[in-house]
């Protein structure tokens, strides 16, 4: 109720009389839930094949501590929990808002920056150095942590063997190489199987992503100002996607689906995308074999430039208005923060790659997975993970996000990239007004 | 005295029976659209809000984005209501043809795209126009194209799928519009007109248009109302791309107010740009519509 009051729109009537109704629905419901001690935490995720399951099996391992606890673990997609986060704590209404949520990396700022107040600053309770450095960086405003960050992004190149052996490559051939590399093996596999190496939805910047923040680089400038014009790593990511659409070794996808098609049909050579993914890959057992994971090429020529960055990734949030914070925090710290034997379990269940750096010497993660070769692919992911360099996402990263995918078409077509840059640039300014 | 009384009375009843549905259309009609014009003027981003004076409208001059999702929306609307409108009369008059067989089945069909959900059917477009999809395959099959057509990944086939769809979507509905409008014509006209010897064409253009033109127009601006607002057809094909080919108005809209950084004051500022445009545009057609009736 009090953000109602700082929007300047309180004095109406209505607005008082509703907030006395609320306050009143409010003391009643906590003074329930004091009497009867048993609580059902609310938790949104969205994803049924990866986060839904492995935020059950966590639910189900605090259920068995403490049965006074239970959980309803909903399915609501990423989209739809924006929205509802972004309506509701703009009215200043918390009716009907879960307890736990889950929000993408990327996006988190911005509910952190324009809502303070409206999560429950974790690293107060949590010891946040347990976690890789750069998801704790991504929800870190104001010097609280308000995540207990989730899967990571951390990516590989995922790739066919099969295809490559045709064009005469072998798994050594794509250890630490550059991206300029990859085009070349590229063409080659084009011309002799006729398979295209990476398949890439032209409404969306995952690649451009991808490489640039191999080199430590970001739209953003600290987060604030636009790092567009004078970003050697964005300029390079995106001439290297430039030579790739020209020599043909693009497939063009359209929507999600599509793209997940792509590879599971059969049709791309390779797959540079975050671990999360692997579960989508795995879904073919046909497939089994076929597939093995290299480090991402590296962006040559660009400062700072490694084999490992991130795409994607989530954490889980608990929401200040819930009514059973303590416990909220409390599963998340007994389970998600140090249960390690449950990494292991999501790990071979849902390909989920924790951020909780202890987890890594589990059994799980020593394990090498016959789908990919025999290689020790949770292992070397786990590696990857904790080299990924840091960027700082910032409060505008939809919007540049958005600026970029604007050019993403014209550079494919062999567009000027300065133009490009400048049209980003300008695009990004006038939507951070 | 009694006569007033009795007035009164019947005033008071009367009030007294519309009030609810007033009171009703003032909270959530006419109340929602006076707090829009006043969030128009306010800036800030999620829940920091300040008044801003016309800063809004300024931001508006130099955005290029609004301009490209204007110009999306006016490209759809000069080549997709024509196409729409004309498609309806011709089915409209073709299907009023009391010789017809099976017309029934033909104006059902016709009629059905309007009774689908706009999400369905946007999906069913989106997988038929997809790079595998059913329309690349038969066209291959057919040998009527070598390679694929990049329906949805194009800026310019993009816009081709979204008035494809539109216009399968809502042909029907006008179709309909036109029928009724048909019936009411007197048939001794074309009777007259046919003993005269007038040609069929003729007829059409001479008799038919002119008696549907109040109809036409109603549609026309139906149409321009629900082009400027289009939103579930892009969202769900091409979420308005690629780069931005597709962008319509209220998808900029909903994007400035769910996809970026929240920026209630300016997506409430390009709202009234719509309603602006919404009603010049109207006036417009009225005035050519008025002036045609009294040149004629």
């Amino acid at each position: 109720m009090r953000k109602m009051t700082q929007l300047g729109f309180g004095a109406r009537a209505g607005g008082r009389l509703a907030a006395a109704l609320v306050g009143a629905a409010m003391l009643a419901s906590s003074a329930f839930v004091g009497a009867a001690s048993a609580s059902e935490l609310t938790v949104w995720c969205w994803d049924p094949n990866f986060n839904i399951p492995a935020m059950k099996d966590a639910s189900e391992r605090y259920t068995k501590a403490h049965p006074d606890t239970t959980f309803n673990v909903a399915n609501i997609t990423q989209d739809e929990i924006n929205q509802k986060l972004q309506t509701q704590f703009l009215a200043g209404v918390t009716d009907g808002l879960p307890d736990i949520v889950l929000i993408q990396d990327d996006n988190i700022q911005r509910f952190l920056q324009s809502f303070p107040g409206s999560f429950v600053p974790l690293s107060d309770s949590i010891d946040m150095k347990k976690f890789a450095d750069y998801k704790v960086a991504a929800a870190t405003y104001d010097g609280k942590s308000y995540s207990l960050p989730f899967d990571s992004g951390v990516a590989g190149l995922f790739y066919r063997t099969d295809y490559l052996e045709q064009a005469g490559y072998k798994p050594e051939d794509l250890q630490s190489i550059s991206w300029d590399k990859l085009l070349e093996i590229g063409k080659d596999v084009l011309a002799k199987t006729g398979h295209p190496l990476i398949s890439m939805d032209y409404n969306g910047d995952d690649l451009i992503v991808l490489m640039m923040q191999s080199t430590g680089q970001w739209y953003l400038k600290n987060g604030k100002e636009p790092n567009i014009l004078e970003n050697p790593a964005l300029k390079t990511a995106l001439e290297t996607f430039q030579k790739m659409a020209q020599a043909g070794v693009i497939k063009s996808v359209s929507g999600w689906t599509d793209y997940t098609g792509s590879f599971t049909s059969g049709q791309v050579a390779t797959v540079p995308q975050g671990v999360w993914i692997t579960g989508t890959i795995k879904s073919v057992p046909e497939q089994s074999g076929k597939w093995r994971v290299a480090p991402m090429p590296i962006l040559e020529g660009v400062e700072g430039a490694t084999h490992f960055t991130s795409n994607g990734g989530s954490s889980w949030y608990v929401l200040a208005s819930s009514k059973h914070q303590d416990e909220a925090v409390d599963f998340l710290k007994t389970v998600w923060g140090s249960d390690v034997d449950f990494y292991q379990g999501i790990l071979i269940n849902q390909g989920a790659v924790g951020s909780l750096l202890a987890a890594r010497e589990g059994a799980a993660y020593k394990a090498s997975d016959p789908f990919f070769n025999g290689e020790p692919v949770w292992q070397n992911f786990s590696d990857w993970l904790a080299k990924v360099p840091t960027v700082d996402y910032g409060t505008f990263t939809p919007e540049a996000r958005m600026a970029v995918r604007a050019q993403i078409p014209n550079i494919a077509n062999g567009g000027n990239i300065d133009d490009a840059l400048k049209a980003i640039d300008a695009q990004l300014r006038q939507q951070m007004q | 005295m009694a006569q007033t009384r009795l007035d009164r009375s019947e005033q008071v009843n009367g009030w007294a029976f519309v009030m609810p549905a007033l009171v009703l259309l003032g909270i959530f009609m006419i109340y929602p659209i006076i707090w829009s014009l006043w969030m128009s003027f306010q800036v800030g981003r999620g829940a920091n809000f300040s008044f801003g004076g016309l800063a809004n409208i300024q931001r508006l001059a130099n955005d290029a984005l609004l301009i490209k999702a204007l110009t999306n929306t006016c490209i759809f609307f000069f080549i997709q209501v024509p196409i729409m409108i004309v498609l309806a009369l011709l089915f409209a008059v073709a299907l009023n043809d009391p010789t017809l067989r099976f017309r029934g089945l033909f104006r059902t069909a016709l009629f059905l795209p309007c009774v689908t959900s706009l999400i369905a059917y946007s999906s069913l477009f989106k997988s038929m126009f997809s790079a595998d999809g059913i329309i690349n395959q038969t066209l291959l099959t057919l040998h009527v194209i070598g390679t694929p057509i990049p329906w949805l990944s194009d800026p310019f086939w993009a816009r081709v799928v979204i008035i494809t769809a539109i216009t399968w979507r809502w042909t029907g509905y006008n179709m309909i519009f036109y029928l009724a409008a048909l019936q009411n014509v007197d048939k001794s006209i074309y009777e007259a007109a046919r003993i005269d010897g007038v040609p069929a064409w003729a007829r059409f253009t001479r008799i038919t248009i002119p008696m549907l033109k109040p109809v036409i127009l109603f549609t026309t601006i139906l149409s321009t109302i629900g082009t400027l607002q289009l939103f579930d057809e892009v969202n769900n094909i091409t979420q308005g791309g690629p780069g931005n080919a597709t962008l319509t108005l209220s998808m900029y809209i909903y994007n400035l107010t769910f996809r970026m950084m929240p920026s209630f004051g300016y997506s409430a500022t390009v709202s009234w740009v719509i309603v602006v445009i919404v009603a010049i545009l109207s006036f417009i057609q009225f005035m050519i519509a008025r002036d045609r009736r009294r040149a004629s």
